[in-house]
């Protein structure tokens, strides 16, 4: 959920709405806030799953340390989603092991 | 190959003040950081910090941060973002540094490492499921990115990060569970944990995370308490309806380039280097400022940068030695004023009973987060008398004075020293201007008037939350623990640009409620 009014910060500064996609499914952000907080604003907590036992796996740290959140953005996979800033027409996908579904290994 | 007089590594609080302190000396500065955003966590502190004005207490972090940014610039400071400093090379005094795609060298006479640190991780069942996050991540999502982590949250540790982000939330429109800690007390401020508690949040001391619950994603949490070896106790758990748990357990130095150099390192939550008081290290021209050398606020770290920039200048002739004895001087006693009083590092793990002044410490406090009607009247800031008038509920000796001078008339005492608790002046008249309770980083200080005739009384309070109350709206006031005690009134609401934000509340209550009403909550409309 976005915050719509806030005591202390007037305006939180963001760029222009953009299209991206997550998982097939057309979504909207805004422009170069953190791909993490974009979809944890659309309520999105699952960002991969891990190799071994298949656990989800979400935002921790949310400062590019613990690589928790990583994603397969435009194909490529292990991208830090807290770190990456969003852009109009991203594929974004859920990280399945070591790449997106179907890729599993 | 660049090089600078003066590499900076990391541009938070410490490295950007390294880096002003180093380019007003007319060295050349390269300020490095991963990030794509300079600041550290500066801009995420939306609070106002504590100290005294030469700390610049009162401004929120985020202002600081500006501020900082804005002078840096103005110097010529080089910063360089998205620039992770991967090695340090000594005696070659190098860097190398990769941007994701090359990697660039640079060298510097002096090398200032000011890389911070991060937060603590506790496993617990669970513990890796979304929805567990660390509560300076929330923070950032929060405060930098306008986004709330959660909408039913428990925060784990009550220490200052625990006890900031967790009003923080409630400011984004969060609903905070409870405060929980192993710990048998509060570990953070007394009045940041006041001002949660009027709020209605449950402190939960001796009490621990056993198990976050879910598959998917949290879906609530099973607290316990713990036995004095911080072991659950069979038979206390309870389940809380929560969708997302903080870890708010502390920081370990980020001090891993330091190790790569070989200078001397020693155990301090966490590996740090061994510094001097000038903050160098066991390697000469290799300095640590800020938390990478041992975790404190960031109020003190950018007086370490300082510091450290200061000392680096007059090594290579840049200042006289007479001006930088007199510079490091007023930095140092400006740090140390900073590192006294009850949280002060002699007095960790220590349990306190009485303040400086003699007074018993409140036990209520440090176990509940408000305190007790019983104990309020021994403090010197918490008087009662005839007319409007300030009551200062600030009971432990922590470095701050702005509510001195908020005050222009004289109503409010600390002293030199700006541990002391501050003293409300009876002989002075108070003008109901409002500024101390604006002032106050802790919103500790309240304006009474006792007896407004009607049996009634008036108290003014700080309120930092939206949507603000109308004039002539009713609803209820709230004792120090957020109990609804009587129905109260909005007798006026001020948000006069000199507060910063932090909007002045008048509120009427029955005159027996004038020492116990100590916030305000409308009628709820669902």
């Amino acid at each position: 959920m976005r915050i719509e009014s806030h005591p202390i910060i007037d305006d939180f500064k963001k760029g222009k709405k953009v299209a991206f996609t997550y998982n097939g499914k057309e979504l909207e952000g805004y422009e170069d806030e953190p791909i993490a907080a974009t979809l944890k604003a659309a309520g999105i907590e699952i960002h991969r799953y891990t190799r071994k036992n298949h656990e989800p796996r979400g935002i921790y740290c949310a400062i590019g340390r613990c690589t928790d959140c990583v994603m397969v953005v435009d194909g490529v996979p292990n991208i830090r989603t807290c770190m990456t800033p969003l852009k109009g027409g991203m594929v974004i996908e859920t990280q399945y092991g070591l790449g997106a579904k179907g890729a599993e290994s | 190959m660049k090089r600078y007089h003066v590499i900076v590594i990391g541009a938070g609080p410490a490295g950007l003040s390294a880096a002003i302190e180093a380019a007003s000396h007319g060295m050349t500065v390269g300020l490095f950081d991963e990030n794509a955003r300079p600041g550290g966590q500066l801009f995420k502190q939306i609070h106002k910090f504590f100290g005294s004005k030469e700390h610049k207490a009162k401004i929120r972090g985020f202002r600081i941060g500006e501020e900082l940014l804005a002078e840096a610039e103005k110097l010529g400071v080089e910063v360089h973002l998205n620039s992770t400093v991967m090695g340090i090379y000594f005696p070659m005094n190098k860097i190398t540094v990769s941007n994701g795609e090359s990697t660039t060298s640079y060298s510097g006479n002096n090398i200032i490492l000011a890389a911070g640190a991060s937060e603590n991780a506790i496993p617990f069942d669970g513990w890796t499921l979304p929805g567990v996050m660390g509560a300076g991540a929330a923070q950032t999502l929060m405060n930098l990115h306008g986004v709330q982590p959660g909408k039913r949250i428990l925060m784990v540790g009550s220490g200052n990060v625990g006890l900031v982000v967790g009003f923080q939330l409630i400011q984004s429109g969060c609903q905070l569970e409870a405060i929980i800690d192993a710990a048998p007390k509060i570990g953070g401020y007394g009045v940041h944990a006041a001002k949660v508690a009027r709020t209605g949040v449950p402190f939960l001391l001796s009490h621990t995370i056993v198990r976050a619950e879910g598959t998917e994603s949290v879906t609530g949490a099973v607290i316990a308490q713990v036995d004095e070896y911080f072991q659950p106790i069979p038979g206390t758990e309870r389940h809380l309806d929560v969708d997302t748990i903080l870890i708010a357990t502390g920081l370990t130095p980020m001090s891993k380039l330091a190790e790569m150099t070989g200078c001397d390192m020693k155990e301090m939550g966490g590996k740090v280097p061994v510094v001097d008081q000038y903050g160098m290290t066991s390697i000469e021209g290799l300095y640590a400022a800020g938390d990478v050398s041992g975790i404190e606020e960031a109020s003190s770290a950018m007086i370490g940068g300082r510091i450290a920039a200061l000392a680096a200048a007059a090594k290579d002739g840049y200042i006289e030695q007479n001006e930088f004895e007199k510079s490091y001087s007023d930095y140092q006693s400006s740090l140390e004023k900073l590192r006294k009083g009850m949280f002060a590092k002699e007095n960790r793990g220590k349990t306190l009973a009485v303040t400086d002044e003699g007074l018993p410490i409140s036990t209520n406090l440090l176990k509940h987060g408000f305190l007790d009607e019983e104990e309020i009247t021994s403090y010197p800031g918490m008087t009662s008398r005839q007319g409007i008038h300030p009551v200062i509920e600030c009971t432990q000796n922590i470095p701050c004075n702005p509510c001195q001078d908020a005050c222009k008339f004289g109503c409010i005492q600390v002293g030199a020293d700006i541990t002391r608790l501050p003293i409300a002046d009876v002989k002075s008249e108070c003008k109901n201007c409002g500024m101390c309770v604006a002032a106050c980083p802790g919103q500790a200080i309240f304006l009474v008037e006792e007896d407004c005739g009607d049996h009634m009384a008036a108290v003014t309070l700080p309120y930092e939350f939206r949507p603000l109350p109308e004039v002539g709206e009713k609803g209820y006031g709230l004792s120090r623990r957020g109990e609804e005690i009587c129905p109260a009134t909005v007798l006026n609401v001020r948000l006069n640009p000199v507060f910063d934000h932090t909007a002045i509340l008048t509120i009427q209550v029955p005159k027996e409620m004038a020492m116990r009403a100590r916030f305000y909550r409308g009628s709820r409309k669902d």
